[in-house]
């Protein structure tokens, strides 16, 4: 008993502790999917953000540079307009294009060259030169006034024909030196006034605009990409080499306008984003490259996602006590039905022990009186037919007949006790095959009533009857027949002179009724409570005939197929019984009848 | 000054060698380019550029007769003004060693240059009342491009010729010379700045010459 409750408290600590488990799972789980999710998101707005500022600041200085661009383009195509510059292009007097460039463009190139923190917005031309018919650069007598340039920057002027429109490009001066200045050149064409056609193009060169500095606050800096050479002179020397190949493999992987990675620059990561500063130039592409130190917005990043990992932790903590606790009240019903299940099982079990050793004792004791019965049997039978046989003798006194006869008599009794007996041991195991037939109940009582009516006695009892013609009940005609008999028997036994029998039979609903009611002694009251014992005897009643099985045995048939059999009432010089029988399905057919 | 009395202007002046020689004539029409707009009762003529050849608009051909001929004893004097905004006559033939002088009528500074081969020049900047009125002598045959500095649409061709024996044609290309000498030449019509047809003439005395371009 206490090995299977600790067994089952077993049974309930795993269950609690699956429970547990699982639960733990789904709150893990769904913790750190939040968490991975808050994280991915909190990361991109922080990429946004700082991709936002960035940009922002990016578009800032690029609209002061757009602006300059503007600037510059007006001015240029006012100085490409000019009348001599038309007339020696389009007078053959290409001799007189740089002298008369030299009077028109003479602001552009004279006065003091501005300070360098003034340079960028200044419209101060560096130098200029003229593109012929196919794009070369007409080379001028006297590069002084113009601005001079060595040979191989001369050279990045050229186009491969005449623009159409303004092209912005970038020169590298003095390109062998690692220090190389960057130029930017604006080239306008020059269409003739005549024409209409291009017949020459300006190219005008400044400083570039410089966007360091400018961000500053930020600690971004910016330089320009042009002929696959980074030229960002506030960066390390050390640190050039490797951007450049960081950048030359970003530029020829992808063909896009702008785009950004991060980089390493001396161990600090930093964002890195370049835009074409010319696109679809006649020029060579340049690019701006500005690096946007973002070790702030890391370290920030870092925090957060510690921040966020503390958070995960203190939710999956509080997940963990609540799991434990919503398992403890879920378990609880389980752990209750689990103790109550294992004691219903240990009473069941006993019930099946007391059950089977009852049903056991039934069997041996039921054997044990058919045997009996068996044995019984034989040996009156044999006495009685000796008695019989004695009987016919006729040398015998007449007193020794009638004690014959008593003694026969007896055997006649005993053969009904053992009959009975060998009945009842048949019920009691279960061994009793009774068919189902329809049995005209109303005729059978008749019959029995007729037999009475013949039977030799004193007593002058009335019959009274009442029931239907037609009764008819379910089971087997001698046991139905057993019980009646046992039943009329009684009332006319127990009767006294001059009283009366009243049979009455009626049909319910699925049931049969038949009551007997007999005048003479009352049961009594204590004697009724026995009346249906094996082998009881009205004790009022001695000189009764009888064995003492007989109600016993009516009863035990009439509950065999769904029947009872029962006093009504005992007192009053009237007591009555009540047999119960089963309304037969269906009447019997005429042949049935007739058989 | 309108056009039709420079025209006249000219073939008085045309007439001068008459006296010299009063011999030939030569009268025809030069075919002219269709104008593209319509005609207007006071005619402008101006520069454009047609196919990348100077012209004025409406046509006008110049008709010269080529050929050497002796120098003239005194250098002439002519003018192209500038009113508004606008040289006038636009297009001027003069004979080579001819002065003209620019005076503006333009309550404006101008500033006439010219970058062309015949003659470069540059008159810089004045104003109408400067005094002398700039000049400048054309000492070279060939077209001149006249262009102000200032205002940049403005043209003005003069043709510098080496003969004194020219005429402008009238708006329907009509031309007459008087007083040529007699002899072989060759007429020549210039219609745009890459347009000169020819014809060659046998010239007799007191004989008019019916030559048509077309």
């Amino acid at each position: 008993m206490s090995v299977a409750i600790q067994a089952s408290k077993q049974g309930v600590a795993r269950f609690r502790a699956k429970l547990l488990a699982a639960m733990m799972l789904i709150v893990a789980t769904l913790a750190a999917l939040g968490l991975y999710l808050a994280q991915r998101r909190i990361m991109a707005d922080a990429q946004q953000d700082l991709q936002q500022n960035f940009q922002a600041e990016l578009s800032s200085l690029h609209k002061l540079e757009e602006l300059r661009h503007a600037a510059l383009a007006e001015r240029c195509a006012k100085l490409a307009s000019k009348p001599r510059i038309h007339a020696a292009l389009e007078d053959n007097a290409l001799d007189l294009l740089y002298p008369s460039a030299k009077d028109e463009l003479r602001d552009l190139m004279e006065g003091e060259e501005p300070p360098p923190e003034q340079a960028a917005q200044s419209l101060h031309a560096k130098f200029y030169r003229f593109l012929d018919g196919a794009g070369a650069v007409m080379t001028p007598p006297n590069p002084k006034n113009i601005g001079e340039l060595d040979p191989k920057a001369e050279a990045q002027l050229a186009l491969e024909k005449l623009p159409e429109t303004q092209q912005i490009g970038y020169i590298q001066e003095n390109a062998a030196v690692a220090d190389g200045i960057v130029d930017e050149v604006i080239a306008v064409p020059i269409f003739s006034t005549d024409t209409g056609d291009i017949i020459s193009a300006l190219v005008i060169g400044f400083k570039p605009f410089e966007l360091e500095g400018k961000g500053a606050s930020t600690g971004m800096k910016s330089g320009i990409w042009v002929n696959g050479r980074l030229h960002l002179s506030s960066l390390p020397k050390s640190a050039q080499p490797p951007l450049n190949d960081k950048i030359a493999d970003a530029l020829t992987k992808s063909d896009r306008m702008q785009d950004n990675f991060l980089v390493n620059i001396e161990g600090a990561p930093q964002l890195l984003f370049y835009t074409r500063l010319n696109p679809a130039s006649l020029f060579p592409p340049a690019y701006e490259i500005c690096v946007y130190p973002i070790a702030h917005s890391m370290a920030q990043l870092h925090r957060l996602r510690w921040q966020i990992g503390g958070a995960g932790a203190l939710l999956l903590l509080g997940g963990l006590v609540a799991s434990n606790f919503v398992a403890a009240r879920l378990s609880a019903p389980v752990e209750k039905l689990a103790v109550e299940s294992e004691r219903d099982r240990a009473q069941r079990k006993r019930a099946e022990a007391a059950l089977a050793s009852t049903s056991e004792e039934l069997e041996r004791s039921a054997r044990y009186s058919a045997d009996a019965s068996h044995q019984l049997k034989t040996p009156v039978t044999i006495l009685r037919a000796g008695l019989e046989a004695l009987l016919t003798r006729e040398d015998f006194n007449p007193e020794v007949y009638h004690e014959l006869s008593v003694l026969l008599h007896q055997t006649h009794r005993l053969t009904g006790v053992i009959d009975d007996l060998l009945l009842l041991s048949r019920i009691d195991a279960g061994h009793l095959q009774i068919e189902s037939e329809p049995i005209n109940l109303s005729q059978l009582v008749e019959e029995w009533l007729d037999d009475l009516g013949a039977l030799p006695d004193s007593l002058d009892v009335k019959i009274e009857k009442k029931f239907p013609a037609e009764l008819y009940v379910a089971g087997e005609k001698r046991y139905i027949s057993l019980i009646v008999q046992n039943l009329l028997e009684n009332s006319r036994k127990y009767n006294r002179s001059g009283g009366r029998i009243r049979v009455a039979g009626r049909k319910n609903t699925d049931k049969i009724v038949l009551k007997i009611g007999n005048t003479g002694c009352p049961i009594t009251r204590d004697a009724q409570e026995h009346i249906f014992e094996r082998f009881h005897r009205s004790s009022g009643g001695t000189a009764v005939s009888g064995h003492g099985l007989g109600l016993n045995l009516a009863r035990e048939l009439a509950k065999f197929k769904g029947g009872d059999l029962r006093l009504v009432g005992s007192d009053n010089d009237w007591t009555e019984f009540e047999v119960c029988f089963r309304v037969a399905q269906q009447a019997p057919s005429r042949t049935a009848e007739i058989v | 000054m309108d056009l039709r009395g420079i025209v006249s202007f000219n073939a008085i002046f045309a007439l001068l060698p008459i006296l010299a020689f009063a011999e030939a004539s030569v009268e025809g029409r030069v075919e002219l380019p269709k104008s593209h707009s319509a005609p207007v009762m006071a005619k402008r003529y101006e520069i454009v550029t047609i196919g990348g050849a100077l012209a004025t608009q409406p046509p006008l051909a110049v008709v010269y007769l080529d050929g050497s001929f002796p120098k003239p004893k005194s250098p002439s004097m002519k003018q192209i003004v500038q009113k508004d905004l606008a040289f006038l006559p636009s297009l001027l033939p003069v004979r080579v060693g001819t002065r003209v002088e620019f005076p503006s009528l333009d309550d404006t500074y101008h500033n006439i240059f010219s970058y062309s081969p015949a003659k470069r020049f540059d008159l810089g900047r004045y104003r109408p009342d400067e005094r002398p009125i700039p000049s400048e002598v054309f000492d070279a045959p060939g077209l001149v491009v006249l262009r102000c500095d200032i205002h940049e649409h403005m043209r003005g061709l003069i043709l510098v010729l080496s003969t004194p024996f020219f005429a402008v044609t009238d708006a329907d290309g009509r031309f007459r010379l008087r007083g040529l000498p007699e002899g072989r030449y060759m007429l020549r019509a210039w219609i745009d700045s890459r347009t000169t047809r020819e014809k060659p003439v046998l010239l007799k005395r007191g004989e008019t010459l019916h030559i048509d371009f077309s």
